[in-house]
């Protein structure tokens, strides 16, 4: 039934005197506190190992020249403009002015060339008046997606040996793999933060954090992937980014022969992804037979994923003796060693002998490879290196020529793909304005804490 | 320093980029993005002759002319009556290059061909299956587009909105210069520069862009606010600087660090002292509400006329609404969020206050209220809108406001005329 305009307003007007005054604007003041389960132990930019969690740890203290918005749109941030000479082999970055490093010392770039010599040391980095120039032996068109990667922060030693940066938040105590405290950089050049400070301890299991969070003791917590449905159907709030952590076995050699192909194709088509999905992982993720998401490349739905037993059973026929081999995972991720296991079950449906292991040699490895960029071409790359995969070739910049790079990394059958994993937090309801890029990048510097419902 | 070449740009579309060809700047970006006008009286219809012929060029590569068995699925965001429409070119154009299609049992080939996306760009690809095992994969590109979606509300009395602006950049403010039946002549603050644009030929020209000096870092949360004058075009308020234009075209800008309180009104001489490192004001009011100086830290205000006096209401950051006469001071728990501003009408009592809606939703609202006393009661029905209100100023003459919200899925700052209206 539509109400008459009469009726409405007396309706409002009974709505309004009960309900209160919810603030809208950013209030300043606060600490947030916070866990993650990656136990970090230095707080250098471009130390291994990488992950979501790390950058986001990372980007609170350090920055890079330019950024990536949530559509992978390149952004000004500690360059102001860049500009490439003919052949993209020679690069020029303008540096912002007026920043500050956490110490107060300003950013030169003189500084800038010195942590990008560090992080780089195949460039050639040479400051000059109020720039620095890149030069490298290859035309890379995608130098600066490359430079937006947190590994590629501007950094600095202090005076007492500190790893210092020009971010949002400074350190206040740090206590490798264990505790991490930040302070609002007070005059940060872009406004400083809401939060007076972030407390995030380190190497704490998601369950730990999880009941920290109910008890509110914490105020924002990482979720795995196979319990974020059901942290959110038990009534916490819980933000989702896209799939960004690719899960795939990893051979740890080159293919020798055809009859070692055979094989790998058979494991591939043996493994029932969907099942997977469904049990172990709670309907979270997706399966995957790219590296890349479809979300990034527009086409990874191409690269079948499907169980096909009969022709993983007739592959594995072609090859009468086929060795026992050993799949490795990471003990301390209890979801990996729970794939892992269902991977070997699937693989003796086919007929293939594997079993797990936890350590020592492998043939293969259960691994967790983020998505290093919102540049498809860069993140493919990066994926490859991390992975110590053959890096692909790039012919040009279109779809067609990422899917012929991805296309050659899988025929090389080095890895086989399982499933892209998103990554989840559950949030305290007085934590505002969380804002979550798609592929999981917190921007703790606009969050605000405001009164609890 | 090297001397680099002109026309080596990487990326022309980004925003900071250093400009490569003669006569574009980034200060062009905005008017480009901005045939704003234009796009919410014309349908936004696209071209998909070039892609369809492209991705015809390439699956006619593959197989040859002959008969083929053609299917499309849509798997991206393009709704059916695109993807139809796409579905039939792609056939069009594969007939003309001599590939016709025909039902399965007939062809020679399968394609399967895929709408898909992904972050910026249409990715179609097809799969094309000759024989028993040749199987290959042909696919093609083209940018995304998306449409600016308005909703016009309709209420009782309600509150018109109207599309002024759209840009990237944080939009502070929008003063309007000159208008007609239509808005003809603007400027629009961002925490950078004043831009001055003006509507000729049918589309929206950049006239002047006025830089902002500042010495210090902007706060988080930005804020700014345009105020025509008499003997000059416009003063500037932004935290911790005030500037001045000129009066004479071409318009300088003369910026200085000032902590000068802001005018909360046009047509009520009060002004605030604004937070230089917040987004809030500090409480302080000059010249005073009568005996009052002063309140509590507060986001906004509306001044209200009263027969004999005048009441203000102000968005503390305390999350209540302070009432203040000149006498006392009254405080209440409203559902309303932290922006105010006040509007004369020639509807109900005259005037209302505009406010913003409560919560952290991602789309936020803004009502129009009345006071018969000093309880309000809703006066119309939110008008919502795309994103989180930014701004929300009420213009020189009191009878309208600007809002400005950032649009959750574009990112664009979008600013708005509002207006109250009688009756439905």
């Amino acid at each position: 039934m539509r109400l008459s305009g009469w009726q409405w307003l007396a309706v409002s007007s009974i709505v309004l005197s009960a309900m209160a005054w919810a603030e809208t604007r950013p209030q300043y003041g606060a600490t947030l506190r916070t866990a993650t389960n990656i136990a970090l132990v230095s707080l250098d930019p471009a130390a291994q190992p990488d992950s979501v969690a790390k950058r986001n740890l990372i980007r609170l203290m350090f920055e890079t020249l330019v950024t990536m918005d949530d559509r992978g749109k390149l952004r000004p941030a500690l360059a102001t403009s860049w500009q490439a000479a003919p052949g993209n082999q020679r690069w020029q970055f303008w540096i912002r002015r007026g920043v500050k490093f956490h110490d107060g010392s300003p950013l030169t770039p003189e500084a800038v060339a010195a942590a990008l010599r560090a992080a780089n040391p195949d460039w050639n980095v040479s400051p000059a008046a109020d720039s620095v120039i890149i030069e490298q032996n290859v035309s890379d068109s995608d130098l600066p997606a490359w430079l937006a990667r947190p590994r590629n922060a501007i950094t600095k030693r202090s005076e007492g040996g500190t790893l210092i940066g020009t971010g949002p938040f400074h350190t206040r105590d740090w206590q490798p793999g264990k505790k991490l405290a930040l302070a609002a950089n007070e005059s940060y050049w872009g406004g400083r933060p809401y939060l007076d400070a972030i407390e995030i301890e380190l190497g704490k299991a998601s369950r730990d954090q999880l009941l920290g969070l109910d008890l509110g003791k914490a105020d924002v917590a990482e979720v795995d992937p196979e319990q974020a449905h059901r942290a959110s159907t038990e009534g916490r709030h819980v933000m989702t980014s896209a799939p960004v952590e690719l899960m795939a076995l990893m051979f740890t050699r080159d293919r020798q022969t055809a009859a070692e192909g055979k094989l790998r194709e058979a494991l591939a088509l043996s493994i029932d992804r969907s099942s997977i999905r469904n049990v172990m992982l709670q309907g979270a993720g997706e399966p995957s037979g790219g590296i890349l998401p479809n979300w990034i490349s527009g086409y990874g739905f191409v690269f079948g994923n499907g169980q096909n037993l009969d022709r993983a059973r007739e592959l594995r026929s072609e090859v009468p003796r086929a060795p026992a081999q050993t799949l490795a995972y990471d003990a301390a991720d209890p979801l990996a060693r729970v794939i892992a296991e269902r991977v070997v079950l699937n693989a003796r449906d086919a007929g293939i002998s594997l079993q797990t292991t936890t350590s020592g040699a492998s043939d293969l490895r259960l691994v967790r490879l983020p998505l290093a960029s919102l540049n498809p071409r860069v993140a493919l790359v990066a994926i490859a290196a991390a992975a110590n995969l053959t890096a692909p070739k790039f012919t040009g910049t279109s779809a067609e020529d990422l899917y012929q790079g991805e296309s050659g990394i899988l025929r090389a059958q080095r890895i086989i793909s399982l499933f892209q994993l998103p990554v989840s937090y559950a949030l305290s309801p007085a934590v505002k304005d969380w804002n979550q890029d798609r592929d999981g990048s917190e921007h703790l510097e606009d969050v605000w804490m405001g009164s609890k419902p | 320093m090297i001397r680099l070449q002109r026309g080596a740009v990487y990326n022309s579309l980004i925003a900071e980029m250093r400009p490569f060809l003669p006569g574009f700047s980034r200060r062009s970006l905005p008017s480009l993005l901005l045939l704003w006008f234009s796009l919410i009286s014309a349908s936004f219809a696209t071209d998909w002759l070039s892609p369809e012929q492209e991705l015809a060029r390439k699956i006619a590569a593959a197989t040859g002319p002959g008969a083929v068995a053609l299917d499309v699925v849509n798997r991206s965001s393009l709704d059916k009556k695109d993807a139809d429409e796409i579905s039939h070119g792609l056939r069009t154009q594969l007939e003309a290059l001599g590939v016709r299609t025909v039902k399965p049992q007939q062809a020679a080939a399968t394609v399967e061909v895929s709408l898909s996306e992904n972050l910026q760009s249409y990715v179609w690809l097809a799969e094309i299956h000759q024989g028993s095992n040749d199987f290959s994969v042909v696919m093609i590109s083209t940018p995304r587009l998306s449409a600016p979606a308005f909703v016009v509300e309709a209420a009782p009395l309600s509150i018109r909105k109207i599309p002024l602006w759209v840009q990237e950049e944080r939009i502070l403010d929008v003063a309007v210069l000159e208008e007609t039946t239509t808005v003809s002549h603007i400027a629009v603050l961002d925490p950078e520069k004043v831009a001055l644009y003006r509507f000729s030929n049918g589309r929206w020209q950049q006239e002047q862009a006025l830089s902002i000096s500042h010495a210090r870092s902007w706060p988080r949360d930005m804020r700014g606010r345009l105020v025509l004058r008499q003997d000059h075009l416009l003063d500037v308020y932004l935290p911790g600087v005030f500037c001045q234009s000129s009066g004479d075209v071409p318009l300088s800008l003369s910026c200085r660090e000032s902590d000068d309180p802001w005018p909360l009104s046009s047509l009520v001489p009060l002004a605030g002292f604004f937070a230089p490192t917040r987004n809030f004001f500090t409480g302080v009011l000059s010249p005073g509400i009568g005996k009052q100086a002063s309140t509590a830290k507060f986001y906004s205000a509306a001044p209200l006329p009263r027969p004999n006096y005048t009441l203000w209401i102000f968005a503390g950051i305390d999350g209540q609404a302070h009432l203040l006469d000149g006498v006392t001071e009254q405080t209440a728990h409203l559902n309303w969020g932290s922006d105010l501003a006040s509007v004369t009408s020639s509807c109900g009592s005259g005037s209302q206050v505009l406010a913003t809606r409560a919560g952290d939703e991602s789309r936020d609202a803004v009502r129009a209220y009345e006071f018969p006393d000093r309880e309000p009661v809703a006066a119309s029905e939110p008008v919502e809108f795309g994103g989180g209100i930014t701004a929300l100023w009420t213009e020189a003459k009191g009878g309208t406001a600007i809002a400005v919200s950032r649009n959750a899925e574009t990112g664009n700052y979008e600013a708005f005329r509002l207006a109250v209206a009688c009756g439905q």
